[in-house]
């Protein structure tokens, strides 16, 4: 899992890369600082947080043999996961109400590449832990095997880690920015 | 140098990480500690795991409630205006925070084996000089246009 996770870091460094070099280039709006709505994010931010809580404290109490706390904590993961989702899932239908698409300039392009395969990463990694609750509660999943949860986790708290990044470079740091300089002749 | 470096990558290093005397291929340390000397670590061990071996839920609550506590720091700074030219070097700073705070503390990483630490640690260097790599490409690329 760790040569797995090392490889997808170099992945989303790739297109974290792309974002910021293609960064306040978009010639037509709508531009982030027209868009970002950082308070909303950042309660799906912190929700994002609270689930990697929830994993290690499922994993805690597996290994401690109490099967309910196990299960109710990965449950609580599979819940948080899918609250983040929806607010992704909002976000992307509000923006493309206002106009922004993947199509429609080179911010929404580098922007939604990146959110999507992130979105792609927790829709899996929800998929996986609500299987994983399944089986806890079936006492298929028990402390002496409980290095399944763990790798499982170890997913989970990196698509958290990858967020991280995501939020400071996309929503903090960008949501100011707005047309580049000389934009506004080409449009006349 | 070579002992600091020891403290902070080693299992055996108890210096102000205060990090366990386990070996790497054991998977439960006996104290998960924060920095601080031993006074700290005793204070910390009471609050946070209640008598038991390893690091315990009370732990991860307060891990959970750094990370939140840093993500409102960061929202908070995002509405003060004025800080200019600081405000992106102190949100990297935060953001490395959070991110420290996860890999190690929730994924283990700092108790786990040292391969797995070098793995990781190897890609995430590779991924940073590529990324600046492109953006010095970038910067280079507008100079000679």
């Amino acid at each position: 899992m760790w040569t797995f996770l090392g490889s997808d870091v170099m992945f989303f460094g790739a297109f974290i890369a792309t974002y910021l070099v293609y960064r306040g280039r978009s010639l037509n709006g709508p531009y982030p600082s027209e868009i970002l709505n950082i308070p909303v994010t950042s309660v799906s931010t912190f929700v994002l947080l609270m689930s990697s809580l929830a994993m290690v404290l499922g994993l805690y109490y597996l290994r401690e043999g109490q099967k309910n706390k196990a299960t109710l904590w990965i449950l609580v993961v599979v819940l948080l996961g899918s609250v983040f989702m929806g607010f992704q899932f909002v976000e992307f239908r509000e923006f493309a109400h206002e106009g922004l698409t993947p199509r429609t300039n080179i911010f929404g392009t580098t922007f939604f590449i990146l959110t999507g395969i992130h979105g792609a990463h927790v829709t899996i990694g929800v998929i996986w832990m609500a299987f994983l609750a399944y089986s806890s509660h079936r006492g298929k999943l028990r402390a002496d095997n409980s290095l399944d949860l763990e790798i499982a986790g170890l997913y989970w708290h990196f698509v958290d880690i990858v967020w991280i990044v995501i939020f400071t470079v996309i929503y903090l740091i960008s949501a100011n920015d707005g047309p580049p300089p000389g934009a506004e002749l080409l449009h006349g | 140098m070579a002992n600091l470096w020891q403290k902070l990558t080693y299992h055996r290093g108890n210096g102000w990480w205060n990090l366990p005397h386990t070996a790497s291929q054991e998977p439960d340390p006996p104290f998960e500690g924060p920095i601080g000397g031993a006074w700290l670590s005793n204070i910390w061990r009471t609050i946070t795991h209640g008598g038991v071996s390893h690091a315990g839920p009370g732990f991860y609550w307060l891990v959970g409630l750094f990370l939140g506590v840093i993500t409102l720091l960061e929202v908070w700074l995002f509405n003060l205006q004025g800080l200019g030219g600081l405000y992106i070097p102190i949100l990297l700073g935060l953001s490395a925070l959070k991110f420290v705070g996860v890999v190690a503390f929730f994924m283990h990483l700092r108790f786990d084996g040292r391969l797995f630490t070098y793995i990781f640690t190897a890609s995430m260097g590779i991924g940073i000089g590529m990324f600046t790599l492109v953006l010095l490409l970038q910067q280079f690329g507008n100079q000679v246009r």
